[in-house]
């Protein structure tokens, strides 16, 4: 496996990744980086090695000064200024690898979870709230991430610690045991306060949530707000949620700031004792005043390998938490079969589709419209005609069921309710799969959007906000139109297309879809009489079953039920 | 290297909406801040000396020490006696640290905490043309990413950096009254510093945010195609959008390169830059030593120093990138203080009549959407607006309302200018409700007592039953106690609309503009709400700009709005029967053409 460097990244392919446990799905991120890992492991060991080497050399420095030395002084400041060069140049490379390992896994993980969104597409946030995939991604990846990061300097405090304890242990073995066994025993002996900070930290970000969640929440509705009052009401929540904030902080503060002493005690405990004992080998004797001093530098060294080991499995922990939430989203299959056979199924010719169920036969070439009793019929025959939902279907005979996805998605496009306006720039919308047959401009005008494009600062070059937030309802809902006509599908099911258009543009509109769909299959579910009087035929489905076809003018004299739902309460 | 292709973080035309304080202004409010809580600073710099001068404690102990080995004292009660010294230093230092620490978070939080109250304070009075014309993004960007990084920056950089500071000022100090000629030694150190500093500085900043706003887009856009995913998967955008993010991936990635680069030129100059003196210590000591111009304690605590000095300095260097994104969070929050109150003119309108005469109105110079309207409202009349979209029927609605002032002409209600009138009395005579709906976090109750503070149970339920909405509202798990909002149980578009209305019906004014107010309940449900809702604000005045022609037909008079202007007025059986535009559209919807 080559190395691969930031520059490469990210890979054309992020792999088959290993779900069955956390565990596992981490190792096979670990498995794919392993020549960035191996480097960022050799780097710590050199960085954090040299930096343990350099209370020895001041050490002997300080004894040659006290030997009177000149030569001897002179080449261990070299050899600190070289120790130090070297911890530099090896800190650096090893920061490299680590970044790199950093990038490396998130951007795998990342790739992972847009390639599930893309292969699941609506399946997906039908079976997990986006917010819990907005999680995986911002704050998961980066979990995941940190763990491959902490790695080098893991190793790096691994050998360091064994290192030192070889060369104190050298120099003064009673001495040494008492570092190599205090340092740890007292590192471990503030792990009591560790929990109850962590709780308190905890219980301070979920207030600090609140509270922001309040802000924003006010902030957000501010225009309501202003408009009809309540301003006090709100302010009065805020501030209560904010004093709560500054306790949980202060309650915080008090545990930390305790740890923060303890962080100054517990070490300079040590250098104290070991300075007491030091200087009484030394008093008799059995120990140098170089090695004094290094023992001085080592106990203080001694700190920073111990606190990367808790750092290291603190990390751990949470990179397995981390890939469990991803594991619940790398995990998720569509909610309805696919037929492992329908890949050999000859495709179906240009024709027309019939919806069981409901007895619902549309005509190829034609522009049906489907009137229902109730809206959620609608919903649920355009799902079905679209094979959103399982439902037996036919498309010139041939059951969808039968047919490869990809087929059915190429050759049945259906517009649901809520059509998304993606970011991007309004000429990024329609840059789809396509017939080619019909071009933007066209597009536009028949669906009546031309003049939401005018409106726009810089045409279709302006950059629309996500969900086309900054356009009104009746604009987004004319763009995806266009967008629709764009795809020129060979049939298109468009649900409600309509119903947030002013009646000016809605008659405007059927004209165009008319004119648009000019010998292609269409299906329009709808209520409104200025769609419905541009269809070759109307279908009115009651209770979920066709019960009357026709123009719409003769359905309006023949069938009242029709007629009281298309204009219901006019008269 | 170059810094690569930027990322737009902000659209330019949002930035230069809402001020951002310029760095005078934040420094002048920071002194205040001080002076405020000078007392309070003192004690923490007292605490902070205090630990620091302990500090210095430990390195002078060990010199003297290595002295008396040096000279061959061999009796224990020196080592005994130095230890106790240590020991006692250590408390002192400990005890000190803890108090030092303590005193400075719980000032910091308070600090934090009236900041960000103060700045709720101010933005919930902005003034609603303001809010309506910067949108609410920006506001909410300043209430979550400025709080948040601002107390990032409280929290941790500003006592991190001044502790440090502290640190290191005794630390030298210490130095230098050990031995003076060693303390020059950290001269060679400096200038390489401060030089590597500026270069550093001076990129890294906007690179990191470039890095962060690069992370961020990569998140929104696998948030999109999740939410989006039905959308992506009609239109076959699955391959294209895993494309896209991993373009955007790859550009996130040339700013961690980027960045990297930054830290590959900094960290080993600083750390060499560190290493030089502590080894021009050790050298020039020994040949001191040698001259007898310096002891052996003086040496050994000197080099003490040195490598003690390290770790203060770094810790500065790393924490002023945070200092700095706190500070220009904290001038973003300021910002807003600075947005200017408008001029107004606090007479109560003698009636409800509203009187509008040549109105014309843009949102931007030289590009008008109302020209010249003339219009006149009658106490209790029932008004529908219709036409087509951009016509300008929104802009109108807003303009009735009060939220905007006319650019010339005038629009007034009981003789007085509307658009003059301050907020808090608008809102008693004239409210508005568009199609963006916001349901607040809370209960139930908790959305429709904002209208109303002091309404009771009963009030609420028959508000809620003039707009239809007392069957879903009953079926919720803890009725009117029923969470609702981000968080809390979903409410439908629909649903919402229905609460803003309930929010109108209980707030009461005399005249109400209903953009679209209703346009997101099926047309059916749509209907039988008008009609209930008739019923409540009988006596009321409606004005409903409307894209279903439904609601024109109850209407008791109809204004057909195109291009900003009055194209046709009249009620619904007047203009139908003058044959005009109304009546071709009113024909072919009904059928009878």
């Amino acid at each position: 496996m080559p190395y691969v460097s930031l520059r490469d990244l990210p890979r054309s392919d992020p792999g088959r990744p290993d779900l069955r446990t956390p565990t596992r799905f981490l190792v096979w991120i670990g498995r794919m980086q392993l020549p960035a890992l191996t480097l960022g492991v050799t780097w710590g060991v050199l960085w954090m090695g040299a930096a343990a080497l350099i209370p020895g050399a001041l050490g002997a420095g300080v004894q040659a000064i006290a030997d009177g030395n000149e030569t001897a002084v002179l080449r261990w400041s070299l050899v600190v200024l070289g120790l130090g060069v070297f911890q530099a140049g090896a800190g650096l490379l090893r920061h490299r690898a680590a970044v790199t390992n950093w990038i490396s896994a998130a951007s795998r993980v990342q790739q992972l979870i847009v390639r599930q969104a893309a292969r699941l597409g609506g399946d997906l946030p039908r079976q997990v709230a986006t917010g819990e995939v907005v999680a995986a991604t911002a704050n998961d990846v980066e979990r995941i991430g940190s763990a491959f990061d902490v790695l080098a300097r893991f190793a790096g405090a691994i050998v360091a610690f064994f290192g030192v304890a070889a060369i104190l242990l050298t120099i003064n073995a009673p001495l040494g045991t008492v570092v190599l066994v205090g340092v740890p025993v007292l590192s471990l002996s503030i792990s009591p306060l560790v929990r109850p900070l962590e709780r308190r930290e905890r219980d301070q970000r979920v207030k600090l949530g609140l509270a922001t969640e309040l802000a924003a929440d006010t902030v957000a509705g501010l225009r309501v707000l202003r408009g009809i009052g309540g301003e006090d009401l709100f302010l009065e929540r805020y501030r209560l949620a904010s004093a709560e904030v500054r306790l949980a902080a202060v309650r915080t503060a008090q545990v930390r700031s305790l740890l923060d002493a303890l962080q100054v005690f517990l070490p300079g405990i040590f250098v104290v004792t070991v300075t007491w004992f030091g200087a009484r080998l030394a008093i008799d004797g059995r120990l140098s005043i170089g090695a004094l001093v290094a023992f001085y530098g080592y106990t203080a060294f001694m700190v920073l390998p111990l606190r990367t080991v808790t750092e290291t499995a603190h990390k751990w922990t949470a990179a397995r938490v981390a890939a469990q939430r991803v594991l619940s989203v790398l995990r998720l299959e569509r909610t309805y079969a696919e037929d492992p056979e329908s890949a050999d199924h000859p495709e179906p010719e240009v024709g027309g589709l019939v919806d069981v169920r409901s007895g619902l036969a549309v005509t190829p070439g034609q522009l049906t419209a489907v009137v229902t009793d109730d809206p959620l019929t609608a919903d649920t025959m355009a799902d079905r005609l679209g094979r959103y939902s399982d439902g037996e279907v036919k498309l010139s005979g041939t059951r969808l069921s039968d047919l490869p996805i990809d087929v059915v998605r190429r050759r049945v496009l259906v517009q649901d309710k809520d059509p998304v306006i993606l970011s991007g720039s309004a000429s990024d919308l329609f840059e789809i799969p396509r017939t080619g047959r019909v071009g933007v401009l066209q597009a536009l005008s028949w669906a009546s959007a031309n003049d939401v494009v005018e409106a726009l600062p810089e045409g279709l070059a302006t950059d629309l906000p996500e969900r086309g937030r900054s356009l009104s309802g009746g604009q987004r809902q004319r763009l995806a139109l266009a967008r629709s006509l764009v795809a020129d599908p060979d049939v298109l099911v468009l649900d409600e297309p309509t119903s947030a258009v002013d009646t000016h543009t809605e008659a405007r509109i059927g004209l165009g879809l008319r004119q648009a769909r000019e010998g292609r299959t269409t299906v329009v579910f709808t209520t409104s009489p200025l769609l419905l009087e541009h269809a070759d035929i109307v279908a009115f489905v009651q209770s979920g079953t066709v019960v009357a076809t026709g123009s719409h003018r003769d359905l309006m004299r023949s069938t009242p039920a029709y007629r009281a739902t298309v204009v219901r309460g006019v008269g | 290297m170059k810094p690569p292709e930027s990322f737009d973080m902000t659209s330019p035309a949002q930035a230069a909406l809402l001020p951002v304080s310029e760095p005078p202004a934040v420094r002048r409010h920071v002194r205040q801040l001080l002076r405020r809580h000078a007392r309070l600073f003192g004690w923490l710099i007292a605490l902070n000396s205090v630990a620091a001068v302990a500090s210095v404690v430990g390195p002078q102990v060990l010199g003297g020490v290595v002295q008396r080995l040096q000279d061959g004292d061999t009796s224990s009660t020196f080592a005994n006696r130095a230890a106790l010294v240590f020991l006692a230093a250590l408390l002192v230092q400990t005890v000190f640290t803890r108090f030092a620490r303590l005193r400075g978070a719980v000032l910091g939080e308070t600090i934090l905490a009236d900041l960000r109250e103060s700045f709720l304070r101010r933005v919930v009075v902005l003034p609603p043309g303001v809010v309506e014309r910067a949108g609410t993004g920006d506001l909410v960007t300043r209430t979550t990413t400025d709080v948040d990084r601002l107390s990032w920056a409280v929290r941790m950089a500003v006592p991190e950096i001044t502790i440090a500071m502290g640190t290191a000022v005794f630390v030298l100090g210490a130095l230098v009254l050990t031995a003076p000629a060693l303390a020059l030694s950290w001269l060679v150190a400096i200038p390489p510093i401060i030089v590597v500093m500026r270069w550093y500085f001076r990129r890294a900043p906007q690179a990191y945010r470039r890095e962060m706003a690069g992370y961020a887009r990569v998140n929104a856009e696998v948030a999109e195609a999740v939410d989006a995913g039905r959308t992506l998967e009609a239109y076959r955008l699955g391959p294209a959008r895993v494309a896209r993010t991993d373009a955007t991936i790859k550009r996130w990635i040339s700013w961690e390169r980027y960045t990297m680069y930054l830290r590959t030129v900094f960290f080993p100059s600083v750390e060499i830059a560190y290493v030089m003196p502590l080894a021009a210590v050790l050298a020039m000591g020994g040949f001191l030593y040698t001259q007898g111009q310096v002891n052996l304690a003086q040496v050994t605590a000197a080099v003490l120093y040195t490598q003690m000095l390290i770790e203060p300095v770094d810790t500065m260097l790393m924490w002023y990138d945070e200092l700095q994104v706190g500070q220009a969070s904290l001038a973003r929050l300021l910002g807003v203080n600075e947005v200017p109150d408008p001029d107004t003119d606090d007479h109560e309108p003698a009636d409800a009549e509203i009187v509008a005469r040549q109105v014309r109105f843009g949102y931007r110079d030289g590009r008008d959407v109302l020209h010249g309207v003339d219009m006149d409202v009658e106490p209790g009349e029932r008004i529908a607006i219709v036409g087509p979209s951009g016509a300008g029927k929104s802009t109108l609605g807003r303009l009735l309302a009060g939220l905007h002032r006319p650019r010339s002409g005038s629009i007034e209600m009981g003789g007085v200018e509307l658009g003059r009138l301050p907020t808090e009395t608008v809102r008693r005579h004239v409210a508005l409700v568009t199609q963006e709906h916001h349901v607040f976090v809370g209960t139930v109750r908790d959305n429709l007592l904002l209208a109303q503070p002091a309404a009771t149970d009963t009030d609420l339920w028959s508000a809620l039953a003039a707009v239809d909405a007392t069957d879903w509202v009953s079926t919720l798990p803890a009725g009117l106690d029923s969470r609702v909002g981000t968080g809390g149980g979903r409410l439908s578009p629909a649903q919402a609309q229905q609460l803003a209305l309930a929010r109108l019906v209980l707030a009461d004014p005399h005249t109400l503009v209903l953009d679209e107010a209703t346009s997101l309940l099926d047309p059916r449900a749509a209907r039988h709400l008008e009609q209930s809702l008739g019923a409540v604000l009988d006596g009321r005045t409606v004005i409903a700009i409307a894209h279903r022609l439904m609601t024109a037909h109850d209407a008791q008079r109809v204004i057909v709005v195109e291009d900003g202007r009055i194209a046709e007025a009249g009620s619904h059986d007047e203009l139908v029967a003058a044959g005009g535009a109304y009546a071709a559209l009113w024909r072919s919807w009904r059928d009878e053409g």
